[in-house]
């Protein structure tokens, strides 16, 4: 009993297994789940939609590695057939140039399926790696290396070709070196070693297989780096008849009566995308047969918020719709709404800061006739309440803001909007106006140091300056005044007193100050001193230099450069002197130096020529009473000899020892 | 070697030439062995330092004079790195904190509460307790105010703080309710020609009176300015007779009266676009907005009529407050630009436009 009734159990689930099984079949049978996507993807070289030119470009680079893959054979058919002129192109390994072949453009055009047709279409077996997988640095070396270095995937004879989809999302396109662009890059550049290493398990092989990848951001900043590596394809959006062709092919397949004006609109809509198209009309086609214009506009709405540049955003801003993109939209061109089309488009483009800036530096250049530039008034007020909004939402990171943000910028529209106007540009003032600001930052920055490290030096003195509005309101312009006196050019032996002293106080302040004229060559191939750290900048104004500062000569500066060389040289040697001194001399002002215990013998060589006139002092500058002496006389054989020449000389041997000490009496000695 | 400001500026107390009540005062307090918390305010290059550095010494005694600048290196919880120049001598401590921006409340509590919770080592000192004092105090952000609150109250046993500031209005109240406040008021013009003629003795020579009077007139109360202005003067041309003799201004102040001047010669579009290029030039020598803004503003109404400069002041302080608040300063130098374009040319037609606005 009990086993049959576990047999007709099992035949149960046995039979429900089965029926399971079957039901998947069925399903993938039937054509109403795959996607129209899918179904309509070509499966030929010649079924391929768009420009024939740049799918023959494609198949004739990966043909170009016919001789490297697949030998002489082949190579030398081709090479008949398209001339000489490729045989500079191969390398040794007969590879083409550019190892890489970058296809650009926008979504849904058919890139990935060109990829994988003309692979197939040339020999190869796809390996795709695309943005669902991971894309670490390792993976070029756990799973593209060998994909590329095994010969044939199991099953089948075919060469790998690698794809690598969606490249512009990958990682380490900047400096950092360990990222997937960067390993790429590496892989692509190897050469292999003459003679590889013994410790070396796998010496790294040369690339010998084509690679694809794809992109949709062909400037994307990771991609900058491939960039000189690979041949680049750009995809550009077929003609929109040829999409209509196809889409009414397929209509007509699906059993779907649309008319031409509907797809024209639907393509239009969805500005070439071929898969966005293939998807809204296979949702259309599960309400109804029939398409009419108006339905694809209901299907559409989402669709409008194409990603749009920064540039196309400003010229919306400053031009009203055109009339082929109105038609596109379906919108009638004197449409009065626009407050939310252009906020929805100002949003999309990603940037706002950038808009905003655009708009900044476009507006003033319209002329539209405004006597009292009331308009004007309205654009900056805009402006400062973007800034105002954007500025409270970065410091109080007060995020909620952000959808309010493009709608200041939308207000330029009713104001400035003009036919035929002139076209925004990109906005640049602003860069260079940031790139000005950091250098002459940097450089008041160097002076802030010089004025710290003169402090330090003359007991606090230049301090107060260093400090940042004073720094560059008051210091900046008279320090420059300061340091450039009417000087003639004349040697310093022959010149006139009160100029003298001039030049004292001047090549004093300079050498105080760390501030030097370092001598140059400049373009004219003249020497020249310039100002270093040049703070000559801060009374520079349009590239003029204030009226009042005469521009020295070269000959005065080179005077006066010398004479500061001099002074620090000087000065250089008055320290290290100081600095024998001890530090108690340091502050009580220049003393005549005087021997230190503290020093190393060979700074005190010189000094030690009239010992006998000095007083002796202690490491601290103190000077050492005779009651010291019993305590000097332990301290050590070396200040021995300088007080009192005595007899008896000690000699020992320096250096580690490992003997035992412990103390001994002399007459163990005896 | 130094320049003269610094060369012969007062040590001590009893060397000042100007506001001896003041001096008195500050004596009295260092001799009574009671010494408050105290701020010092006034208008740049009236004296603070100087006499906060007199009261240091007439406190502590020569030690007081006796510093050294040092660099310390101080971390944030989002481990960047922030450097503050610290200037200390046995008995006190000057810090900026204001150097690194929105980072100060850290810097404010690392240093207080480390001098704060140290007792004075040496016996011999005067004072049983250490100064603390801060520089720029009234650029300290909120938060590191908030700071100093609780401290300053905790920690008398062991510490004072001066802090010195251009004007009490962006200290908070429980600050300054906390602190003896010391204003240190500009010099009039007869007491830095005094100051003028000390230095220039000093120097061994004469200045001609034409020429300190302009001088005195010219830098407004700013004694350091004042210094620095007869310094170059000398330098320039050494005999310093008023006959010819032009002050210098600081070249990023002629160049805002520059701008004042477009301003006011024309009102387009076109004139906007060279204001602005203009501007980008004044910032990007890192002049502070603030100080371009108000600048200018002072120089457009010294030439406008008479009617309309309530307006633009009234607009230059809403469009500096703003300033304060947002990112791009350009934005609302230039707006406040257009508009007192728009006023002008509205204040031209003599007309109000504002009913007629689409």
């Amino acid at each position: 009993m009990l086993e049959d009734l576990s047999v007709s159990v099992a035949q149960k689930l046995s039979a429900d297994d089965a029926e399971e099984l079957r039901k998947p079949v069925q399903l993938t049978n039937t054509t109403n789940t795959a996607l129209w996507v899918d179904r309509y993807r070509p499966k030929r070289f010649t079924e391929l939609l768009g420009d024939d030119r740049v799918h023959r470009e494609v198949l004739a680079w990966v043909k170009e590695w016919d001789c490297c893959v697949f030998g002489k054979g082949k190579a030398r058919g081709k090479k008949r057939a398209r001339g000489d002129e490729d045989g500079e192109n191969l390398d040794e390994w007969q590879r083409p140039k550019e190892k890489l072949l970058l296809l650009s453009g926008p979504p849904g055009l058919g890139k990935t399926t060109l990829a994988h047709i003309v692979a197939q279409h040339a020999g190869y077996e796809v390996f795709e790696i695309n943005a669902s997988d991971a894309r670490s640095a390792d993976v070029v070396d756990q799973r593209i290396r060998p994909a590329l270095e095994s010969g044939a995937k199991v099953g089948s004879s075919r060469p790998n070709l690698v794809v690598i989809d969606e490249i512009d999302g990958a990682t380490g396109g900047s400096d950092s070196s360990g990222g997937f662009i960067h390993k790429l890059v590496q892989l692509v550049q190897e050469r292999p070693r003459k003679k590889a290493k013994k410790g070396e398990p796998h010496p790294n092989r040369p690339l010998l297989r084509p690679i694809i990848c794809i992109c949709n951001d062909l400037y994307a900043a990771s991609l900058t780096k491939l960039r000189p590596h690979a041949r680049i394809v750009r995809f550009s959006r077929p003609h929109d008849t040829h999409i209509v062709r196809r889409l009414r092919e397929i209509c007509e397949r699906e059993g779907m009566k649309a008319d031409a004006r509907a797809l024209a609109t639907l393509v239009g809509v969805a500005q070439g995308d071929f898969r966005g198209c293939l998807n809204t009309l296979q949702m259309l086609k599960a309400r109804n047969k029939d398409i009419t214009e108006n339905m694809v506009r209901s299907a559409t709405q989402g669709m409008k918020e194409a990603e749009a540049s920064q540039m196309t955003v400003l010229n919306d801003l400053f031009a009203p719709i055109s009339r082929k993109r109105a038609k596109e939209l379906g919108i009638r061109e004197d449409e009065v709404r626009f407050v939310s089309r252009l906020s929805r488009e100002v949003e999309g483009c990603g940037s706002m800061d950038k808009v905003a800036l655009g708009c900044f530096e476009h507006y003033a250049l319209l002329h539209r006739h405004d006597g009292t530039l009331t308009r004007y008034v309205k654009g900056t007020e805009w402006l400062c309440t973007y800034d105002t909004m954007s500025g409270a939402m970065r410091t109080d990171r007060e995020y909620s803001l952000m959808p309010y943000l493009a709608y200041p910028l939308v207000a330029f529209y009713p104001l400035f909007q003009e036919r035929g106007a002139q076209k925004a540009e990109r906005p640049k003032a602003d860069w260079e106006h940031y790139n000005q600001t950091k250098t002459n930052k940097e450089i008041y920055e160097s002076l802030a140091r010089c004025l710290r490290t003169a402090s330090s030096r003359s007991g606090g003195n230049w301090r107060h300056f260093a400090l940042e509005p004073l720094l560059q309101l008051e210091i900046a312009p008279y320090i420059n005044r300061i340091i450039s006196p009417p000087l003639r050019p004349v040697n310093s032996q022959v010149i006139r007193p009160a100029e003298k002293a001039l030049l004292a106080r001047l090549v004093d302040i300079m050498a105080t100050l760390d501030l030097r004229f370092v001598q140059e060559k400049n373009e004219d191939g003249q020497l020249v001193y310039r100002l270093d750290p040049p703070i000559d900048v801060f009374v520079t104004y349009d590239g003029k230099r204030a009226a009042d500062i005469a521009v020295s000569r070269y000959a005065v500066r080179h005077l006066v450069a010398a004479e500061i060389d001099a002074q620090i040289i000087a000065r250089h040697a008055d320290v290290l002197e100081k600095s024998k001194g001890g530090k108690s001399n340091f502050f009580s002002g220049r003393e005549k130096p005087v021997p230190d215990e503290g020093q190393p013998a060979k700074k005190r060589a010189k000094q030690d020529e009239k010992p006998g006139e000095k007083v002796a002092v202690d490491f601290f500058g103190r000077p050492i009473m005779p009651k010291d002496k019993s305590e000097q006389g332990a301290k050590g054989a070396k200040a021995a000899p300088r007080v009192k020449p005595y007899r008896v000389a000690y000699k020992f041997n320096e250096g580690n020892s490992a003997a035992v000490r412990r103390p001994v009496k002399v007459s163990a000695f005896l | 070697m130094s320049l003269w400001v610094d060369k012969h500026r007062p040590r001590s107390l009893d060397d000042l030439h100007y506001h001896h009540g003041l001096s008195a005062r500050l004596k009295a307090l260092a001799a009574s062995g009671d010494f408050p918390h105290m701020l010092f305010y006034g208008p740049s290059g009236a004296g603070k330092k100087t006499r906060i550095a007199g009261t240091l010494l007439e406190l502590f005694g020569k030690g007081a004079e006796k510093i050294k600048i040092d660099q310390r290196v101080f971390q944030t919880p989002t481990k960047r790195k922030l450097d503050v120049n610290i200037v200390q001598s046995n008995y006190h401590i000057e810090i900026t904190p204001s150097e690194v921006g929105n980072y100060d409340r850290l810097v404010i509590q690392d240093i207080l509460k480390e001098i704060a919770q140290t007792q004075q080592v040496d016996l011999n000192a005067k004072q049983r307790f250490k100064v603390v004092v801060i520089h720029e105090a009234d650029a300290l952000t909120r938060d590191a105010q908030a700071a100093l609150r609780r401290t300053t109250e905790k920690y008398m046993s062991n510490m004072r703080l001066i802090l010195c500031a251009n004007s009490t209005s962006k200290l908070i109240a429980p600050i300054r309710s906390r602190c003896l406040l010391m204003r240190v008021a500009a010099p009039n013009p007869e007491e830095m020609q005094t100051v003028l003629d000390f230095v220039a003795k000093r120097e061994g020579f004469s200045i001609p009176e034409d020429t300190v009077k302009l001088i005195a007139e010219d830098s407004e109360g700013n004694m350091r300015k004042a210094l620095l202005v007869l310094e170059a003067l000398k330098m320039q041309n050494p005999d310093l007779s008023a006959s010819g003799l032009s002050i210098a201004k600081p070249d990023w102040e002629t160049y805002c009266h520059k701008v004042a001047d477009m301003i006011v010669q024309e009102q387009t579009p076109a004139r906007v676009m060279e204001v602005r290029a203009k501007l980008y030039e004044l910032l990007s020598h890192c002049i502070p907005p603030t100080v371009v803004l108000k600048t200018i503003a002072e120089k457009v109404v010294e030439q406008v009529d008479e009617a309309l400069k309530p307006d633009i002041m009234h607009w230059a302080a809403i469009y500096e407050a703003r300033m304060r608040v947002g990112n791009k300063k350009i934005f609302h130098l230039e707006a406040w630009v257009v508009k007192v374009m728009s006023l002008y040319k509205n204040f031209f037609y003599d007309i109000d436009m504002d009913g007629f606005d689409d």
